[in-house]
């Protein structure tokens, strides 16, 4: 892969260009499926995009100091660090990739996690702290499951390309693997019943206490890019292998539209869970499917 | 630069993020303000959310006959928020006191103290009506753009207190 | 999994929300804004009295008074449309409208003092005008069969 292809990657499609309006897509479709599930109208189609740009507008917050740099340098790195991951996302089938960008992919999943620890923590107010703790409970929880499970999947096929894991056939290992996904991907994504860094009515805003105007802008957006890179990779799995290009580019989308409607049933449905109750579902509940796909690469491997 | 103004009006107005303050209500204006959240009035459908933090939301609702103790909370919240707001006064509490008028531990209505923009009577509101109050004040919102009243960005507010005395004496007569 | 059907059926049954500009029809016994009929009024000053947030006020003069309402005031109780004998007071049974600055609603009316209505009898009986019947008496009108 040149660089012009890899910059074409992460700018056009399906980088920043296409990144951003499906962000905006997928949060909708998100409230407004929430919203018709509890028996209301919801937003109108454009909300995101209206949020977006009236959050431009606002004043910009005074930063002052290295703690105000970082403050402003924690949004910025999360949606650029989404945008990455979503463009390394095998949207188009055999659209090229390398060995190993399925970790890449992962360690950039992370990053916006961890800067939303980060800057709870910069911005030196208590409900900052703890919503930054809370989310790091939480991500200690989910991310053994869900790193296992992924990793386990690519290493029984002797492979950590994600277009070698679009393709691969139907297996149990890969259907407990994509189960183990889908249980992780609220607590990923900040949805009820894992939705603890939010908690609004109980800690303010959490870790975005202090955030506003063009940051905050910003957090929303990498926000809506993680809701994109995390039902396409979970999408990634479960395409089916076409031949032609831009069906499969349709198909995959239409995939990573259903998963966001599960997901949405489930936040409907659900109440926020208590963080004792989270960890204890996390690491003694679904740690199970992880061992099982853990144990099942392994025979894999042996086998093969 | 037109197009880019025009296009923050709309978004400004299509977009208002409120906060609530309840500063000495009975509730009865803050149950029917969450009430304008459930399926039948929605407040979603205009765009807005319940914020969790002062610092996001660009208007404040407050209810309540305004207290010596909730003085000082109300105008650090006031200049906590940024950019364009509004403040939308909902019940007849915050407008005059209300039935409370000759109460010792209250301290007037309240725009002796933050500009209010738009005012809601009712004693409770309807919710239906606070929806309009919500939607008037995002459009005084949007027309606003950025012009004062914006102020300071301490958490002390600064306010003009010529708009305030004038206000405050047209409700005492 | 009853919550997962109650979501289905919400999902497909549509949403019972207003539309924005849409809203509820309330009651015909809401009670919403005080109408004040000046034909009616007598002056006595019984909906000031009773008042409970003073949003009615009550300037007498010589010969004549101002009544004034501020519905920003007014708790909607309904206490001065009670308290009237005349009747010059309702409710209307529509929500009151917002507004964009403090006391812009206020309605005041001044209205010259009625003499006081001729009684069938009076020609008749030496009562004092203004005189307040005692609880026994006989009412004019059957004082004068």
């Amino acid at each position: 892969m040149n660089l012009t292809t890899a910059l074409a990657r992460l700018l056009l499609f399906p980088g920043l260009l296409f990144a951003v309006p499906a962000a905006w897509f997928f949060m909708w479709v998100e409230r407004k499926a929430v919203a018709r599930m509890q028996g209301r109208i919801g937003p109108p189609f454009m909300q995101p995009f209206y949020d977006f740009i009236k959050l431009l507008g606002k004043q910009v917050p005074p930063r002052s100091g290295v703690g105000g740099l970082l403050m402003k340098a924690w949004p910025l790195l999360a949606v650029a660090s989404a945008a990455g991951a979503v463009g390394l996302l095998p949207v188009l089938p055999a659209s090229g990739g390398f060995e190993g960008d399925l970790i890449l992919l992962l360690a950039l999943l992370e990053v916006p996690s961890m800067c939303l620890i980060a800057a709870g923590f910069s911005s030196r107010s208590i409900f900052g702290e703890i919503g930054s703790a809370r989310e790091a409970v939480l991500s200690v929880s989910y991310n053994v499951v869900f790193l296992l499970a992924i990793l386990s999947i690519a290493a029984s096929q002797h492979t950590f390309r994600l277009e070698a894991l679009s393709q691969l056939p139907v297996s149990p290992l890969q259907i407990l693997g994509v189960i183990a996904l889908l249980v992780c991907l609220p607590a990923k994504l900040h949805l009820n019943p894992f939705s603890l860094p939010n908690a609004e009515q109980e800690i303010y805003a959490g870790a975005m206490t202090e955030y506003a105007g063009p940051e905050l802008a910003m957090w929303e957006l990498s926000h809506g890019l993680e809701w994109v890179a995390g039902t396409g990779l979970v999408a990634t799995l479960v395409v089916p292998h076409v031949t032609f290009m831009w069906l499969g580019a349709l198909i995959f989308v239409a995939l990573s539209f259903a998963i966001v409607l599960l997901l949405s049933a489930v936040a409907a449905a659900t109440a926020r869970l208590q963080i004792d109750t989270t960890v204890r579902f996390y690491w003694q509940c679904t740690l199970i499917f992880a061992v099982l796909a853990v144990a099942s690469a392994l025979f894999t491997r042996l086998r093969s | 630069m037109k197009l880019w103004n025009r296009l923050m009006c709309t978004c400004r107005r299509r977009s208002p993020w409120l906060f609530h303050m309840n500063a000495g209500s009975c509730n009865g204006c803050d149950i029917e303000l969450v009430a304008s959240l459930t399926p039948r009035y929605d407040a979603e459908q205009l765009g807005a959310r319940l914020e969790g933090s002062p610092r996001h939301a660009d208007i404040l609702c407050i209810s309540g006959p305004v207290t010596h103790n909730t003085v000082q909370a109300i105008k650090t919240v006031y200049g906590q928020i940024y950019g364009p707001k509004a403040v939308v006064a909902i019940g007849s509490c915050p407008a005059s006191t209300n039935a409370y008028i000759d109460s010792r531990t209250l301290d007037g209505p309240l725009d002796r103290h933050i500009p209010v923009d738009v005012y809601v009577p009712g004693c409770p509101p309807r919710p239906d009506s606070i929806l309009q109050g919500i939607a008037k004040a995002a459009e005084i919102l949007a027309a606003r753009g950025n012009n004062p009243p914006v102020l300071k960005n301490t958490d002390e507010p600064v306010l003009e207190p010529a708009a305030c005395e004038a206000a405050s004496k047209e409700v005492r007569q | 999994m009853n919550i997962f059907a109650m979501l289905w059926k919400n999902l497909w049954g549509g949403s019972r929300t207003l539309l924005y500009p849409a809203r509820p029809r309330v009651s015909e016994h809401y009670r919403g804004l005080v109408r004040f009929d000046p034909s009616l009024c007598t002056g006595c000053a019984m909906c000031k009295f009773r008042c409970t947030s003073r949003a009615i006020e009550f300037t007498p003069g010589k010969g004549d008074f101002t009544w004034s309402y501020d519905p920003g005031r007014c708790t909607f109780c309904g206490r001065c449309v009670e308290g009237c004998k005349v009747h010059a007071l309702s409710q209307e049974s529509a929500c009151p409208p917002i507004y964009l600055s403090a006391g812009e609603l206020k309605e005041s009316h001044t209205l010259a003092r009625k003499p006081p209505a001729p009684r069938p009898a009076a020609a008749a009986s030496p009562t004092v005008a203004g005189q307040a019947p005692k609880p026994n008496s006989v009412p004019n009108s059957g004082g004068a069969q």
